[in-house]
């Protein structure tokens, strides 16, 4: 039974299809959740190219974590979704018309000459036993591309930066604990002993 | 019997409809996004299609650099978006016209 | 190789099919056996007795999503520490050092939004 065949048409057909309704649903909720089905679908495809360790990846990074900023952003907004569909039908023509040459010239390009068949790039040898994608992708990783890591690092570091200089508001007026001036307080501070000479009781 | 053709098939057909998803929902940032994030992974799907069938694995290092650039990109457009709708209470892209003289 | 992960699309394949049957006995079943007559009063939002004051869909605050993008940029950061781990024994000193460089660049942000006030919740 031809099972390679079978996942990978079965995967491919609800990833383009779920990219189909990412573009096309009116609430962008759907889309978001649409795109996390989508990227899911391409993880499973990269698995069967065994790619594992990026296939996990996808998951982790995007699934897990981007996905759920657009959720975020989504909930966050309370968008009226309706002014931003016009046009939605006045583009669909041209939308479609470009994506289909697109999609010829691709095709054109990819299926004639067999340029890309299974003469010119034979199918790969399955991996051996006790083969790691995660350490082979390390080791090229950590040899040849060390400048591009460190650069990664500086790209996050701007990440970071942006992100809470372009979303951080502090609310004026908020009252806030601060522990450390709560535990050093000193019983000057909070109590005065006052003396005085006791006076006596006023008759009512 | 699968052949590179066929990954890249798939990629390309992605990239088409995220291209068509450009056209079609020209007023919704979100979704604008959502499908930069597509192209970006029909690209990576060509990249490790050509990594696994070269038997190179420096298109899998490039798909793991894309996937970095590409989930910073995504936190930082999304961040600059709360901005806008913070300032401004709409997304519209066509509302967003202030440098038009 | 690939039948290691054979479990797995086992595992999707019960839990695709258990999903929808489930589902769709539960509607079948339910549409043969209840009899449903809604209305407006029935299907309105309940709210405890009283009418809904505003809209299901409210606004999440800002800084859910601050954790949020702090939380990618963190998790990516992970993930280049996974095949670092595998490959450390090979690389020997270089490697070590070029993770504390990179771990370096990231303390800085963390110090940098520590002291900005980014992850206290006022």
């Amino acid at each position: 039974m031809p099972i390679y065949e079978i996942v990978f048409y079965t995967f491919s057909l609800v990833m383009l299809a779920s990219a189909v309704a990412v573009i096309s649903v009116r609430n962008p909720v759907y889309a978001a959740l649409f795109l996390v089905l989508t990227f899911f679908s391409a993880s499973a495809i990269w698995m069967l190219l065994e790619v594992e360790f990026l296939a996990i990846i996808l998951i982790l990074v995007y699934v897990g974590a981007v996905m759920v900023l657009f959720l975020f952003v989504v909930m966050m907004l309370d968008i009226n979704v309706e002014p931003l569909r016009e046009g939605f039908i006045r583009y669909l023509p041209v939308g479609l018309v470009v994506a289909g040459l697109m999609a010829a010239e691709f095709l054109l390009v990819i299926w004639t000459k067999s340029r890309f068949g299974p003469e010119a790039f034979p199918s790969p040898p399955p991996h051996p036993e006790g083969y790691s994608n995660t350490q082979a992708v390390g080791e090229v990783l950590y040899t040849n591309y060390l400048l591009p890591f460190e650069v990664a690092g500086i790209i996050l570091l701007v990440a970071i930066i942006a992100a809470v200089t372009l979303t951080l508001r502090h609310r004026s007026g908020a009252h806030r604990q601060n522990p450390s001036r709560q535990v050093q307080v000193q019983r000057d501070e909070r109590v005065r002993l006052v003396k005085m000479k006791p006076e006596p009781r006023q008759e009512g | 019997m699968l052949t590179l053709a066929h990954f890249l098939t798939l990629g390309a057909l992605l990239f088409c409809l995220s291209a068509a998803g450009i056209f079609l929902n020209r007023k919704n940032v979100i979704i604008l996004l959502m499908c930069i994030e597509l192209m970006l992974l029909a690209v990576n799907m060509n990249f490790v299609a050509f990594s696994r069938f070269l038997g190179n694995l420096d298109g899998q290092v490039f798909v793991f650099f894309i996937l970095t650039v590409a989930a910073a990109e995504a936190a930082i457009g999304l961040a600059i978006l709360v901005v806008v709708f913070r300032n401004r209470q709409t997304i519209n892209v066509a509302e967003l016209d202030d440098l038009k003289g | 190789m690939l039948a290691e992960y054979f479990p797995v699309l086992i595992f999707i394949v019960i839990s695709l099919v258990l999903g929808a049957v489930l589902l769709l006995t539960g509607g079948i079943l339910g549409k043969l056996l209840g009899h449903s007559q809604p209305d407006d009063e029935k299907a309105s939002p309940y709210e405890c007795g009283f009418e809904a004051f505003e809209d299901t869909r409210s606004k999440f605050d800002v800084r859910y999503y601050l954790v949020a993008i702090l939380f990618i940029i963190f998790d990516l950061e992970i993930a280049f520490f996974i095949p670092w781990a595998l490959v450390l024994d090979e690389l020997g000193t270089v490697g070590l050092v070029a993770m504390f460089i990179f771990v370096i660049e990231l303390v800085i942000g963390f110090i940098w939004l520590w002291k900005k006030g980014a992850l206290e919740w006022e």
